[in-house]
């Protein structure tokens, strides 16, 4: 059986990331310290005696079904309000846009705190299944695989969400400066 | 090559990424404590609710109470052999007497005479 000190060791190492993604997504610490809190007692409870090899992707599991969750709620709640407002970002073909290699992109050219708050926005502002293969894959550095099955979806739906979040990060850093 | 190795600006976005869980608040950090130990607390077995604790102690005291009932010695009304208390309450009640009553007063004052006496007669018997 898994020691109390062994899981208090991988929560403390995962917890603070796991907080800037719940936050990124609900947009709110509280919410977001909410969403921490049920997520480490799902993992504790349902995923504490599996292998520590796996307590990463799990965690993540947990983690994104509450956001999931919440996201739907909220969506519930708001329905009418989202109509108005829906970022569009995920409907443009941005599969089409080809990075150049040699710019140095947007973050470079924006200074300290000012790109640390472009990012935030511009990674708030991205549709939920998007900001999570982008943080996942990118932040977390997850496989391709790893992300698919964390996200409970296709590795072909994590390619797809991962290139759009990354052509519309990519044009809101742009359109910040 | 995967899709974002090739951007340099998503270095960028990892490195602001890790900057920013490194610039928590303290409130956040305590709460985040809070939920971690929580969360570990609920792995750890539950003790039985101790139900029988406070009957238990019913059940002593009460037998405690019928012990104390049945086996106490009761009460004298008396006032020499009554309790502490009431050996002190009586004399006061005695020199109260005393000294309220002139004739008690009296006795008091003849009391070598009457032990005399019963020595006298106890000598004229022998």
């Amino acid at each position: 059986m898994t020691s109390d000190s062994t899981l208090d060791r991988f929560l403390r190492s995962i917890e603070r990331r796991a907080l800037r993604m719940a936050e990124l997504a609900s947009g709110n610490r509280d919410e977001a310290l909410d969403l921490v809190q049920d997520a480490m007692f799902g993992f504790v409870r349902h995923y504490a005696d599996k292998p520590e090899a796996e307590w990463t992707p799990l965690f993540y599991r947990v983690l994104d079904n509450r956001l999931n969750d919440w996201h739907r709620r909220r969506r519930v709640r708001t329905r009418w309000i989202e109509a108005f407002v829906r970022d569009d970002a995920g409907k443009s073909d941005t599969l089409a846009q080809v990075p150049d290699p040699s710019d140095p992109g947007p973050l470079l050219r924006l200074a300290g705190t000012q790109a640390a708050r472009a990012l935030d926005t511009a990674l708030g502002g991205l549709p939920l299944r998007q900001r999570q293969a982008f943080l996942l894959r990118v932040w977390e550095g997850f496989d391709v695989a790893t992300t698919a099955a964390t996200m409970r979806c296709s590795q072909g739906s994590v390619k797809t969400h991962l290139s759009r979040a990354l052509a519309a990060l990519r044009r809101k850093l742009e359109a910040y400066q | 090559m995967n899709e974002f190795e090739r951007q340099p600006w998503i270095d960028d976005a990892r490195v602001l990424l890790d900057e920013s869980t490194q610039a928590l608040d303290a409130a956040s950090l305590s709460r985040l404590n809070r939920a971690r130990q929580a969360a570990l607390a609920q792995r750890r077995p539950h003790r039985r609710a101790a139900w029988w604790l406070p009957a238990a102690g019913l059940a002593c005291s009460g037998a405690l109470l019928l012990a104390v009932v049945i086996w106490a010695p009761p009460r004298s009304t008396h006032p020499l052999i009554a309790a502490p208390g009431a050996h002190a309450a009586a004399a006061a009640s005695v020199d109260g007497d005393a000294v309220a009553g002139d004739d008690s007063f009296d006795f008091y004052q003849d009391l070598e005479f009457y032990a005399w006496l019963d020595a006298q007669e106890q000598d004229s018997d022998g």
